[in-house]
């Protein structure tokens, strides 16, 4: 039941155009760098609160959590940026299902709870359609490799 | 009198259920709605491609029951193709569903269910802390865990994944099962079933008997049911035939591919999501002292339709069950002890089929041929029937799609009791913030798909509720996020 000492999420619904940027990085990492032995890189899909779910009431902690995330907050399509899991508010359980659970809560337990190190790294949406719609736009796609540099500097830092 | 209001569609991006409540002239809920979101567009995105790539397509649906889907889909595939898939094959891809369910099952239960017991329906609505209920109750927290952690090691076993399943295949499954895999997961499904039996217990001594009360109470309906029973009538969550109950207990049993002739589904205006119904009824009615043509799925739907359970332990539970509540049980909280019972039958099922001899058989899979035709594929999600219903032409490729989730079949409910709900709880254009949690846990109970489409960071899945006066004027809103 022991993780790994880092694991790397990536969170999204391929389905959804731009939110699938999670799952794509992923693939791009696993593709193209050399990842050591210790960190666990995993397509999380729209299944990350089942995980997070798992490490927050886990013995063994990791030492980090690297979510990697599409998110529409008004910055610049295709603009990578970590985002500061403490000042977003918690959110009150609406949770109906574990469909629910806001992750958000999930992430802060494990950081100010559990002393977990989580980074949350995500890329700003061009556009993320209402009906099922996969692939990512054009400046989303080239903010890949951008964030993965962002994540093997992650994995740098010890 | 109130003015009717026309609700536009919660769009997708809004990302979260919207109830609204219209009151009347004396501050009474004279109506309410409940919004949830629809994958909008999935059936037209598997149209054109070979049916073969859908049960990996459809992982994606939902994060937290791909097998369900992954299943469904390949039976659909197995129904267009025309071929009965090897008994081993069925006992493979029975085996992850069951070990999947046990799963889902335990972590629902304790830590979504079981925090409205923990906490009480009037505990202060803080955030709800995982780690608080884990401290709560430390012991449980850790084997919660571990039985989680044993099924998806279990599943990776029998599967190679347990994230995104790949392993059910048109006409089978594979990947074999060795004797050594099966040696090792057995004292692992011994563990789960331990578990499983302890859960039941504890609930039956140490939660249900506090929380009865509300039990009675919240957000109760009458209903009929829907579910899946093999030939004999026993209970079963991966094949059979579909069983609808009339809330008298009278029922009609009928194959997959005749659904059509069974369920109809009525569209509203404010609402992408359809509201299925029995077709026989010729129209839905959700008034909640005289529903019409309503059913619901889910794990009361399941135990309310079976005769029997197919393992020894979960059919004792069944008959005490019955004996305490009748036969169909219509309590709306009542899933959640039905959850129990499936859960214990799911974990007695998983070491069943691992002592069964054929588990290791190497024959597995059966050579499919593409045609033009039809094929129903359907199982019981943990959230109720899932029926994939595809079509496709000589080439294989994929002309026509149609899905119902296990939501779907309960959206007419799911209405009916937040009105209920609401109506009991505002009067006299009276309320508080204490309702929002009970209407969350009047549908809590169903554990409904919102959002299988999304799991976007910043927008988890809040609520908001607006109340409407008889003028039209948003008299409050109350929201959680």
């Amino acid at each position: 039941m022991k993780p790994k000492r880092i694991i790397i999420l990536g969170c999204g619904n391929i389905l959804f155009g731009d939110d699938g940027f999670g799952p794509e990085v992923v693939q791009y990492l696993k593709e193209n760098f050399e990842i050591p032995e210790d960190v666990d890189v995993i397509d999380a899909g729209t299944g990350v609160r089942n995980i997070l779910f798992d490490l927050v009431l886990n013995p063994f902690k990791p030492d980090k959590v690297i979510i990697i995330d599409a998110v529409d907050i008004g910055r610049t399509p295709g603009e990578v940026f970590e985002i500061d899991i403490s000042s977003i508010p918690s959110v009150k359980i609406d949770d109906f299902s574990m469909h629910q659970v806001p992750t958000s809560n999930l992430l802060k337990e494990l950081k100010e709870i559990c002393g977990v190190d989580v980074k949350v790294i995500c890329v700003q949406v061009q556009y993320i359609p209402e009906e099922v719609k996969p692939g990512l736009s054009e400046v989303v796609k080239k903010a890949i490799p951008i964030a993965c540099q962002r994540i093997m500097e992650e994995l740098k830092i010890l | 009198m109130g003015e009717r209001i026309v609700i536009q569609p919660v769009s997708r991006i809004e990302g979260h259920a919207k109830i609204t409540i219209q009151l009347d002239d004396a501050g009474n809920v004279q109506d309410t709605w409940v919004n949830v979101i629809e994958l909008r567009g999935f059936e037209k995105f598997c149209i054109g491609r070979p049916v073969e790539e859908l049960p990996r397509i459809v992982t994606s649906i939902c994060g937290v029951c791909p097998w369900s889907h992954h299943l469904a889909s390949a039976k659909a595939n197995d129904a267009v193709f025309g071929v009965q898939i090897p008994p081993a094959a069925k006992k493979l891809r029975e085996l992850c569903n069951s070990i999947a369910y046990c799963e889902e099952h335990i972590l629902h239960f304790y830590f979504l269910a079981g925090a409205d017991f923990v906490m009480g329906p009037d505990a202060d609505y803080s955030v709800r802390n995982v780690i608080g209920i884990a401290q709560k109750f430390p012991d449980i927290g850790k084997r919660v865990v571990r039985c989680r952690w044993l099924g998806a090691q279990m599943l990776e076993i029998v599967s190679g994944k347990s994230i995104h399943p790949v392993t059910a295949v048109p006409g089978g499954f594979s990947k074999p099962l060795t004797k050594e895999e099966v040696e090792q997961l057995k004292p692992m499904a011994q563990e789960v079933l331990d578990f499983a039996k302890f859960s039941i217990d504890y609930a039956k001594k140490n939660i249900f008997p506090q929380y009865l009360d509300t039990v009675k109470t919240l957000g109760v309906i009458t209903t009929g049911f829907l579910g899946t029973v093999r030939e004999d009538g026993t209970w079963d969550v991966y094949d059979g035939k579909l069983r609808m109950m009339n809330p008298d207990g009278s029922y009609v049993d009928f194959k997959y591919e005749e659904y059509t002739d069974y369920i109809a589904e009525h569209v509203e205006p404010w609402t992408y999501l359809k509201f299925p119904y029995m077709k026989k009824a010729e129209k839905i009615v959700m008034d909640i002292d005289n529903p019409v043509g309503v059913y619901r799925t889910n794990t009361l739907a399941r135990i309310n339709v079976c005769d029997k359970m197919p393992t020894p332990l979960a059919q004792a539970e069944l008959e005490e069950f019955r004996k305490n509540f009748g036969r169909p049980a219509q309590l709306t909280l009542l899933y959640h002890w039905a959850r129990l019972i499936e859960l214990l039958a799911n974990a007695e099922y998983v070491v069943q089929l691992l002592n069964d001899p054929e588990i290791t058989s190497t024959d597995i899979r059966v050579p499919v041929k593409p045609r033009a035709a039809r094929g129903v594929g359907c199982v019981e999600a943990p959230r109720g029937t899932l029926i994939h219903d595809y079509e496709t032409d000589e080439n294989g490729i994929v002309t026509n799609v149609n899905l119902i989730v296990g939501t779907t079949h309960n959206n007419a409910a799911i209405n009916m009791s937040v009105k209920k709900a609401a109506k009991e709880l505002i009067k006299g254009g009276k309320y508080d913030e204490g309702i929002l949690n009970r209407l969350e846990m009047a549908i809590r109970a169903y554990d409904p798909c919102l959002s299988c489409a999304t799991h976007k960071l910043d927008g988890s899945i809040p609520v908001k509720v607006t109340i409407i006066g008889p003028n039209s004027e948003i008299v409050g809103t109350l929201q959680n996020f």
